[in-house]
């Protein structure tokens, strides 16, 4: 795609959305400050603070066990659903701390997308896979969702290769075409914030580069935070790197100086390969 | 992923049948070979040898009344006159009573349990449904008896016959006299007793399901009722099938206690407050009293071969509705 396409294809979908948030930009999508998050007695954050920059991608790295993927998993409160887990401080999102009790969970889930380390399609067609989440919070006629299926297949590059089988299991798409449908799904909800958790953990190669220029074009329009094992995903694809280590956020940088010129002795071990 | 999980055994099994026939065996591998070999065959025999037992002593009744002999409504010693109609019809629709209001009983426990349940409730119910499942049938027989039958005459049936009795359609449903046996009687007792096994499989097939296909839909923005509707029922079809068989194997085979609610009056109608019999409460009943040589005993024999037949019949049916997801 030439950056003349994507370019247009970015200010269509300024032009056709509505959403004043979006035309407003926050300067931070998400600000996270003195979280602590607790699975039963176990401390696994401690005092976390840091700013998600909107429309950019902040990765998130560290030893197995760290935490980064814990903190994914409150910024859309997915750990309510295991009783025991808890997490106290606070999450600024669009003007509210995402953990207050009665914040509508399901509407915050709309605006904050999930996509997990494995592709997991729902039993159902690759049409109803996008469709579902769309209907949880839209009433949509055919034509509409039919172009919305169309927008969000055609922006994860897979509408060329599943337009003629949009009835078709998802169960019979490739691990890589899976897990595009997967962020397809997250995107159809037009969610602000895209959460992703090692997404191509389980994905060969050539899959997994086709996600990351994904990444790529997806963060013109979404505040992506992306959990990776992968130091050269990370340096390949983010504006923003957090280092986690033991529960603690060691050191957030900008992904050119945190690869380069680390401050902290630990982040410079960790990504020169000496631990982890 | 369904397809992945589902396909997942019989590789595993087919991958170790052929490393097994082509692997050289040592002396206490072949002995162990042979004992196994021995266990799996010996279902087979045993299986043959009951359809045989059961054919062979029902011939002389389908001799004499033909094929038809599954239809004939009548059951009368004095005449010597046999038909499997009657227990046959008692048989299936206390079945279909029991798993259809079982079936969301264990559905609602099962899913509450994998998906709601603070984890120490869901081991206490956990618990509770595993030694319901442990209880008896003579237990749930006398429970019906003195619980479920008393209730049925005098609080349900005078209370439908009150409301009902002039509504077409409902009407002949619950017309009869409040005995409180009867078709519903019996099927509650056996929703009772198979809702903990139809439990314990949909909980299994639940908790099987991965975590992360769950929670991809709830980080969508679904409520508990889409993700149960649209993603878990879906994913877990066979495996709900799968519980729905083993309820309905073990309500049309129960003898005991539904021979203890349902009157016994080998009679057919579409009352389900009116006394009828099942076809192993029937042969529960009257064995004792039919001599070697019979054709009551053969009659009886055959009804034996009829249920036989009839739960293979939704064994088969549970392996064409599988068969459908892939």
């Amino acid at each position: 795609m030439t950056p003349e396409t994507l370019q247009g294809m970015t200010q269509d979908f300024m032009m056709t959305e509505t959403d004043p948030q979006m035309v407003k930009s926050p300067e931070v999508a998400l600000a996270v400050r003195n979280l602590n998050f607790y699975y039963g007695e176990n401390h696994a954050l401690h005092d976390i603070s840091v700013d998600f920059p909107a429309r950019r991608v902040t990765a998130m790295i560290g030893p197995s066990g760290c935490g980064k993927s814990t903190l994914l998993r409150v910024f859309n409160r997915m750990y309510d659903l295991y009783p025991g887990q808890r997490a106290t401080g606070e999450v600024i999102f669009d003007g509210r701390n995402v953990l207050d009790r009665d914040l509508d969970l399901n509407i915050l889930r709309a605006r904050v997308g999930m996509v997990f380390q494995k592709p997991t399609p729902f039993p159902m067609s690759i049409y109803d896979n996008i469709a579902f989440g769309v209907r949880l919070h839209e009433k949509l006629n055919k034509a509409d969702m039919d172009a919305r299926v169309q927008d969000v297949l055609t922006r994860v590059a897979l509408w060329n290769e599943v337009r003629d089988r949009l009835n078709a299991p998802a169960s019979g798409l490739s691990g890589g075409q899976q897990q595009r449908l997967c962020i397809a799904r997250s995107i159809a909800t037009r969610p602000e914030v895209l959460l992703l958790d090692e997404p191509t953990s389980a994905l060969d190669p050539i899959s997994t580069a086709r996600i990351e220029e994904l990444l790529d074009e997806l963060k013109e329009e979404f505040t992506i935070a992306i959990v990776t094992h992968n130091m050269q995903q990370a340096a390949r694809c983010a504006d923003q790197v957090a280092f986690f280590y033991m529960g603690r956020l060691i050191e957030v940088d900008s992904a050119d100086r945190m690869f380069t010129n680390p401050k902290q002795q630990q982040t410079q071990d960790y990504i020169t390969g000496r631990f982890g | 992923m369904t397809l992945a999980t589902a396909t997942q055994p019989t590789e595993a099994r087919d991958k170790a049948g052929v490393s097994h026939s082509g692997s050289r065996r040592s002396g206490p591998d072949t002995a162990f070979h042979l004992l196994v070999a021995a266990s799996a065959l010996l279902v087979l025999v045993v299986l043959g040898g009951l359809v045989v037992l059961m054919g062979v002593g029902g011939s002389q009744a389908f001799r004499t009344f033909g094929l038809g002999f599954a239809f004939r409504n009548v059951w009368n010693p004095v005449a010597d006159q046999y038909g499997a109609w009657a227990p046959l019809f008692g048989t299936i629709v206390s079945t279909l009573i029991g798993v259809i209001i079982a079936l969301p009983l264990a559905f609602g426990t099962a899913f509450w349990l994998t998906a709601m349940a603070p984890p120490r409730i869901a081991a206490i119910v956990g618990t509770a449904v595993q030694l319901l499942a442990a209880v008896p049938s003579i237990i749930f027989g006398m429970w019906g008896f003195f619980t479920i039958v008393p209730f049925m005459a005098r609080t349900v049936q005078p209370f439908l016959t009150h409301h009902f009795k002039h509504v077409p359609g409902i009407r002949f449903i619950i017309h009869g006299a409040p005995f409180g046996t009867g078709l519903m009687t019996a099927g509650l007792v056996l929703a009772v007793m198979i809702a903990p096994f139809m439990t314990a499989v949909m909980r299994d097939v639940f908790a099987a399901m991965p975590n992360m296909l769950r929670e991809s839909a709830y980080g969508l923005g679904a409520t508990r009722w889409d993700v149960m509707w649209k993603v878990v029922v879906p994913w877990s079809r066979s495996g709900m099938i799968g519980a729905i068989v083993l309820g309905m194997g073990r309500a049309l085979g129960e003898t005991m206690a539904v021979t203890f609610v349902i009157g016994n009056v080998t009679a057919v109608g579409w009352s389900l407050f009116a006394p009828r019999s099942t076809v192993a409460s029937l042969i529960a009943l009257q064995f004792p009293e039919s001599p070697a040589g019979s054709l009551r005993l053969s009659s009886l024999l055959a009804l034996g071969f009829i249920l036989m037949l009839l739960s293979f019949a939704s064994l088969a049916l549970a392996r064409m509705l599988r068969g459908d997801t892939k």
